[in-house]
């Protein structure tokens, strides 16, 4: 579980506090510029709060070893990056940053799948357009199959049967197992659809709100 | 072969020397090129630099005396690390350190082993010590320079590489190290080439300088080899040192990867 209390960033960012339940998706809304991406990173150590604390399962995460933690919530960022050469080159390189192995072929295939993408692991990605990178480096980051898998804006290069199918099937395959999924996006009618929990954030709402 | 020393030169032949700024001034002036004050200052720079070089070495080497040399040494140290620092702005305080311990350590060890082992003269003779520490600190200071621009800039450009990589769990270590190699080759390999065209492309200015002050070239030439892999040496391990451990101070306890641009 991923809890928040008193969290602010840049004194200008104040949050709500919130409660990340395991084994659940959840979604965070709000305008642009309320701090959605930010949280995320706060989540995952890779920036420091102004005030207050993130908890992941009671323990607070300024205390932690933040390699082991990032690797436990996992931040598939709204840059997108990939490496040069083929599919499997970017799995194998992505993997070799992890000092592991990669997975087999078919394992690759069978995440590409998942991620709406119907290439085969040796087609090169610099061809690729903006949507198929996309899920290239989704695919690659939901393969690792971390404890809270974390999506900042995963369908925003994709069309909305496109961004639907991957949503519900990533939840298929990953919440029903019980992990944590967390997505951010600006699309409340995709959230609504597939959260079982929205955090909503807001500038102009003092300590933003919380849905159920 | 003439043992003799260099024909002596008065200074109104010496001022002829003068005249092909002229030529470049013409070309400059034909090409647009807006560096006629630089080139005047340039000239002018130089020859002040050198003449105070030339009477302050003239005075060490006819009282020579350890502490003359070690001044020497410090001073052309200090004016390296000074101005690799002006090179790269946005070096924290750490980094700084550790160039300068680097930059110290690497010209040192190197210029001792040169002086020492191989001529066999002692550390302090002013007549070897100075002008070899000359090379080598010159020498490493451009690969420095070098070095660490290649190394800020390719972290710059892959900014987004290393913040992805920095999301997935990579460690620091694992995401900067391939940036010091990068950065190192690059800083290598102006003196590489120049190993490379030596003696066919370009005769050093060492060697010429021994040769028209009536050295053998055969001795001219063995000073040459040595000081060139002395000054390799000198570059590698200070490039080397500097980035090695200076990457170390770009990221915080959080792991978290900070470079100011």
């Amino acid at each position: 579980m991923i809890e928040t209390k008193g969290l602010r960033f840049l004194e200008s960012i104040e949050y709500p506090d919130v409660a990340i339940a395991d084994g659940q998706t959840t979604f965070i809304v709000g305008e642009s510029g309320s701090g959605k991406s930010s949280l995320l990173r706060l989540f995952n150590g890779t920036q420091k709060p102004s005030a207050g604390k993130v908890l992941y399962n009671g323990e607070d995460i300024a205390g932690m070893d933040t390699i082991a933690l990032r690797r436990q919530v996992l931040l598939a960022d709204q840059t997108v990056w990939l490496f040069d050469g083929s599919i499997e080159d970017n799995f194998e390189k992505f993997y070799a940053y992890r000092d592991v192995h990669a997975p087999e072929k078919e394992e690759m295939q069978r995440y590409l799948k998942l991620c709406q993408l119907d290439f085969d692991v040796t087609a090169p990605t610099a061809p690729m357009s903006g949507g198929e990178k996309q899920r290239v480096f989704l695919a690659v980051f939901l393969s690792f199959r971390p404890q809270v898998l974390m999506f900042d804006e995963p369908t925003s290069a994709l069309d909305e049967g496109t961004a639907e199918r991957l949503i519900a099937e990533i939840r298929q395959e990953f919440v029903d197992q019980g992990h944590t999924l967390i997505v951010v996006s600006h699309d409340k009618a995709l959230a609504k659809r597939h959260a079982d929990h929205i955090v909503t954030i807001g500038s102009s709402i003092p300590g933003g709100e919380v849905h159920e | 072969m003439s043992s003799q020393g260099a024909v002596q030169i008065n200074l109104i032949q010496f001022a002829l020397i003068y005249l092909l700024l002229i030529i470049i001034l013409i070309i400059m002036k034909k090409c647009h090129i807006h560096q006629t004050k630089l080139l005047a200052v340039a000239s002018m720079r130089m020859t002040v630099q050198l003449i105070l070089a030339g009477l302050i070495l003239t005075y060490i080497l006819n009282h020579p005396h350890p502490l003359f040399t070690v001044s020497y040494i410090a001073a052309m140290l200090i004016f390296s690390v000074v101005r690799v620092y002006r090179k790269s702005p946005g070096l924290n305080p750490r980094f700084k350190r550790i160039i300068f311990i680097s930059m110290s350590f690497s010209g040192i060890a190197v210029l001792a082993y040169f002086v020492c082992a191989v001529i066999g003269k002692n550390f302090f003779d002013p007549q070897y010590t100075i002008p070899i520490s000359g090379m080598v600190f010159g020498n490493a200071m451009t690969g420095m320079n070098l070095g660490l621009k290649t190394f800020f800039d390719s972290i710059k450009d892959n900014r987004d590489k290393v913040k992805v990589l920095t999301n997935l769990g990579a460690t620091p270590q694992k995401i900067l190290l391939p940036f010091v190699n990068n950065a190192l080759e690059t800083a290598l390999l102006p003196t590489l080439n120049n190993m490379v065209g030596m003696g066919i492309i370009a005769l050093p200015g060492m060697m010429t300088g021994q040769i028209l002050s009536g050295t053998p070239p055969t001795t001219a030439i063995l000073y040459q080899i040595a000081v060139m892999i002395a000054i390799c040496t000198a570059v590698c391990l200070s490039v080397f040192c500097s980035l090695y451990f200076g990457y170390q101070t770009l990221y915080d306890d959080q792991n978290c990867i900070i470079v100011q641009e």
